[in-house]
């Protein structure tokens, strides 16, 4: 699951709520797609909120540099 | 001409003209080319055989001397001065005397913005007729890429509009920056570079090309068919933010998108956090309300079940005594009381129902049954 994209997972989440305001799934598979909604939700929202954020340089190729 | 060497021992020795010399042959040996540059230090003397000019790179001050016949460059009707742009065919020719280096001219053409703006509308309708620029080429833009990459030059705005962009929009983004040349000849081989690099990176999911307003030759890179090929190719969707609203250098309509500026580019490539919260938190309460709406309805109809299982025993005997009723109807309908109603008798002797009058002899004692009841009598 936590391979998932965040718009993967976030489409996901906006399909089983749909299904489940039909409200024809099962009960079993209505639980179950609540939990799997619920996970999906907090994946997306760590993605949101990872402290991952950072700015990198990609190293630079110095033959390249010449005296301007 | 044969080049000669002197050895002294194991070691071989020119003569300045020889060596010259053999430099000389085999620069003559290069194919003729055409070189861009800006004509400064033109020098042209009647009582000289040739004319002198020096050609200048605009981009990084490099230079070049040129000689040309001089019948041939009156002949040409230029009227070039210092600081003109051209185009010269040549090839590389030494000097011997001097051992100068030099291109010799055979044609020169004046090269203007006009003659620029010509060749970009060329290659423009070359790489349209290619359908580089198809709208069905576009591809959308991840919502949320896990890495951003950034090719931008070293200078401060473009690239800092870029990234606070992005931080302020969404604090968690990662960007992988690819700092290159964004003018002069170098520039389009090297974003082209930065392009490669930053597909390999791991995750990188889109990348943007950012570079401020520059005049009209400073963005010609971004114009350049290897650059707007390289661009179009990239395997992973592009935003090209490249000089001010009304440039549009060929890499902004080869890209997947076109940014106005580099502000707007940080705008398109990652979502602002505070509408993503609240469109998941939407989801969660969708999410709850939808799991009890499946909820409630399976106990409805347990419910329903539930009622009509209690309801079963007395709707049985009730269906029952229906039947009953029915049949006790019809039972009713083909009894004998309705006849004796409209006036008629049953008469029952010793033997039962009399139906002849031979079965009845004088005296005989009989039962009379009306509607109402029976009464006895005796047969005379």
């Amino acid at each position: 699951m936590s391979e998932l994209t965040f718009e993967d997972a976030q489409r996901e989440l906006e399909q089983i709520v749909e299904r489940l305001e039909r409200g024809d799934a099962e009960l079993d598979e209505a639980i179950r797609l609540w939990e799997r909604g619920e996970n999906l939700y907090k994946l997306c929202l760590s993605r949101l909120d990872a402290a991952n954020g950072k700015i990198e340089e990609l190293a630079r190729r110095v033959e390249d540099r010449r005296p301007a | 001409m044969k080049v000669e060497a002197v050895e002294y021992g194991d070691r071989k020795v020119y003569s300045v003209a020889s060596f010259n010399r053999g430099v000389g042959d085999w620069l003559a040996r290069l194919p003729t080319v055409w070189v861009e540059g800006e004509l400064t230090e033109l020098r042209r003397h009647a009582r000289w055989q040739s004319v002198f000019f020096t050609l200048k790179d605009p981009a990084d001050g490099a230079c070049l001397g040129v000689t040309i016949l001089r019948s041939r460059f009156d002949a040409l009707r230029l009227d070039l001065a210092d600081g003109d742009r051209v185009h010269v065919l040549g090839r590389p020719d030494l000097y011997e005397a001097r051992g100068d280096f030099r291109l010799r001219a055979l044609s020169i053409e004046r090269w203007g913005l006009g003659d620029h703006l010509a060749a970009l509308e060329r290659l423009k309708r070359k790489l349209g007729d290619e359908g580089l620029f198809a709208a069905e080429r576009k591809r959308a833009l991840p919502r949320l890429p896990r890495r951003i990459g950034l090719v931008t030059g070293n200078d401060a705005a473009a690239k800092r509009d870029v990234l606070t962009t992005i931080t302020s929009r969404f604090p968690a983004a990662r960007v992988v920056v690819a700092e290159t040349y964004v003018q002069g000849p170098l520039a389009a081989p090297a974003i082209i570079d930065a392009l490669r690099h930053l597909c390999a990176a791991p995750e990188v999911d889109v990348i943007v090309v950012a570079r401020g307003g520059g005049s009209f030759e400073d963005l010609l890179p971004f114009s350049d068919e290897r650059l707007v090929r390289g661009v179009a190719s990239c395997p992973v969707p592009t935003v090209s933010a490249v000089g001010h609203e009304q440039d549009t250098p060929l890499c902004d309509l080869a890209a997947d998108v076109r940014a106005s500026t580099p502000t707007a580019a940080g705008r398109l490539v990652v979502p602002d956090v505070a509408d993503l919260r609240s469109e998941l938190d939407r989801s969660r309460a969708g999410l709850a309300r939808g799991a009890r709406r499946s909820v409630d309805r399976a106990s409805q109809r347990l419910e329903r079940a539930h009622e009509r299982l209690g309801r079963a025993p007395a709707l049985m005997v009730e269906r029952k005594r229906a039947r009953l009723e029915t049949a006790a109807a019809r039972l009713h309908a083909l009894s004998p009381r309705s006849t004796l109603e409209r006036g008629y008798s049953i008469v029952r002797g010793d033997d039962g129902i009399v139906r002849t009058v031979t079965a009845v002899g004088s005296g005989d004692a009989l039962e009379v049954e009306l509607a109402d009841g029976r009464f006895g009598a005796r047969a005379e």
